[in-house]
């Protein structure tokens, strides 16, 4: 490769380092104001803390209810994960390791979910988890949360699944064993890095979702994260260090899962926004 | 072999559950939106046919055009802004830079949190008494600059469009390396041998190269500028006085907050279609330059 000018790498670390502060200064910001007392924060906004504050997390996390939205949202997310992926895999097996006349239109269906922007059947469902008694429960996230992921989740283990050599089912049929027999103990162990993509994909979506949330749920007491905050956020407005702190509780958990699986979180969020 | 009856039961056994889930709670709401909205209906009492009204309603509604032209000024965003800075960002990373790692880590960072952090920490950025650039504004002199960011009529929508491209010019800026990573470093060499280099390589010899993966990103940048919705509900609703409001923001307002579900499934149908026209026109354009 040729050798560019200093002048390039100047410019390149310049614009680069421009990016990376444009990245990092606003949650250094939040992060640096949450452990401030609010006085503190109103006299000199830029100045380091002090004291480190910690009052403002213990508060924040007895205000917001953190707790309670932690747990929805980890309950609501695996459950959505768990039956989105085992359903997609079992799907996918049969679409892409047999032959049967409606394969292709049933592929086809399921591919256009990825088409459709959720805004367009927003009311449709509250009006039928409004009908089915299910407004304000769990299920009625898990439904639309497994619904609009299957598409995704069965083209992805589709496309893998139909990779392998034709063969591979004929020891366990020689061997007696059943379809589902043969899903579960040949094919699913061999998709296994098609889904750890779909179940990081899974996570990530199930666990930032707020839309529907927004729509479905309405008691406190079952608000996933993501509304729960924006709620609090809303509604504490008096105290801006306050809102740090809460913030920066959310935020943790989420830098900490993406810094640990950074690779695959990376290449299975790529991938789902170039299939998607 | 398996009997032939024997494998069709599996076969319906294992597809029956994710069909019943993914047509009742996908598909099926997709056709009622379309019956929906041929009704004057409040969710609650008794639905009234009115045909086409609500269609008609909504295209006399100054407040409907208004939020599709912010779609527009979103959509623009999007292919002006996010996805030639992520360009531009891929090129300077695909060299062996030292720190090459951390800024692509960091790239990303936005593009993994969910879309609520993002908004809440731009609303903290753009909070008018106690902001971060109202106040960076103060220190270094210029308080005249000052001013209520996404309460301004003037700047509302340009300040979202800021917080936009910081969501999601990481995740192009990972796709375009990707793609620039793809192509063989032999025709890198050939270009070189060629007298290409610098700019002319890359508009000559690398921007074709990876012409399939723009088209890609094109495409996702417009169908993900019309699902827009939480950065904007979050940071202003649609206020002020509907200077920001998107065709979704007018949808979620007239159906769940003025209890419109007719007229506001007429919306939903509209987003559906725009957005599908606008993707098939640029798969279109794209593809005819093949």
């Amino acid at each position: 490769m040729t050798k560019k000018s200093p002048l390039y790498y100047i410019f390149a670390y310049l614009f680069l380092g421009v990016f990376a502060l444009f990245n990092i200064i606003p949650i250094f910001y939040m992060i640096v104001g949450s452990f401030k007392t609010e006085q503190e924060y109103a006299a000199s906004p830029f100045a380091l803390p002090e004291v480190l504050q910690f009052s403002n997390y213990s508060k924040a996390w007895e205000v917001a209810n953190m707790d309670v939205y932690f747990f929805n949202s980890l309950l609501i997310t695996f459950i959505s994960l768990i039956v989105t992926v085992m359903l997609g895999a079992l799907a996918a097996f049969f679409l892409s390791r047999f032959e049967f006349k409606l394969r292709g239109a049933l592929y086809g269906l399921f591919l256009l979910g990825m088409l459709i922007p959720i805004h367009a059947t927003l009311i449709p469902i509250f009006m039928i988890m409004k009908n089915l008694s299910l407004l304000d429960t769990y299920l009625s996230l898990i439904l639309p949360y497994t619904a609009f992921h299957l598409s995704l989740t069965i083209f992805i283990l589709e496309g893998f699944m139909r990779s392998f050599p034709r063969d591979l089912e004929e020891s366990g049929v020689m061997d007696g064993a059943g379809i589902y027999r043969i899903f579960w103990s040949i094919i699913l162990p061999i998709t296994r890095p098609a889904i750890a993509t779909v179940v990081i994909l899974n996570f990530i979506y199930n666990w930032n979702e707020y839309l529907f949330a927004l729509v479905l749920i309405s008691s406190e007491s079952l608000k996933t994260l993501p509304l729960g905050i924006a709620n609090f956020v809303g509604i504490e407005t008096a105290s801006l260090t306050l809102q740090m702190a809460a913030l920066t509780i959310a935020l943790v958990p989420i830098i900490i899962f993406y810094l640990l699986l950074q690779k695959q979180l990376v290449n299975g969020m790529v991938a789902g926004a170039v299939k998607g | 072999m398996h009997t032939l009856k024997k494998t069709r039961l599996a076969i319906f056994v294992g597809l029956l559950p994710s069909l019943i889930i993914y047509v009742g709670v996908a598909i099926l709401p997709i056709i009622l939106s379309l019956y929906y909205s041929l009704f004057n209906w409040d969710g609650i009492s008794a639905k009234v046919f009115i045909g086409l009204d609500n269609f008609g309603d909504i295209f006399q509604d100054d407040i409907f055009w208004l939020s599709v032209k912010n779609n527009v000024i979103i959509m623009l965003t999007g292919l002006i802004g996010q996805l030639p800075l992520g360009l531009l960002l891929a090129l300077l990373l695909n060299r062996s830079l030292k720190g090459n790692g951390f800024f692509r880590t960091v790239g990303f960072i936005p593009v993994v949190i969910s879309s609520v952090m993002v908004s809440l920490i731009w609303g903290m950025i753009y909070n008018t008494e106690y902001g971060f650039l109202n106040s960076v504004l103060g220190v270094i002199g210029l308080e005249g600059w000052q001013r209520n960011w996404l309460g301004d009529p003037d700047w509302s929508m340009l300040s979202i469009s800021l917080a936009y491209i910081w969501q999601n010019c990481g995740l192009y800026m990972i796709i375009f390396l990707a793609a620039l990573q793809n192509i063989s470093s032999e025709v890198n060499e050939a270009a070189e041998l060629d007298g290409a280099t610098g700019l002319r390589k890359v508009i000559l010899i690398t921007i074709p190269m990876i012409r399939a993966t723009i088209l890609v990103t094109v495409i996702y940048s417009i169908s993900n500028s019309f699902r827009v919705f939480d950065l904007i509900q979050i940071l202003t609703g649609g206020g002020p006085a509907h200077q920001t409001e998107v065709m979704t923001i007018y949808m979620y307002n007239n159906a769940f907050l003025s209890r419109q579900f007719g007229y506001g499934s007429a919306v939903s149908i509209l987003i559906l279609l725009f957005s599908l026209i606008v993707v098939v026109i640029a798969n279109r354009v794209g593809r005819e330059k093949d």
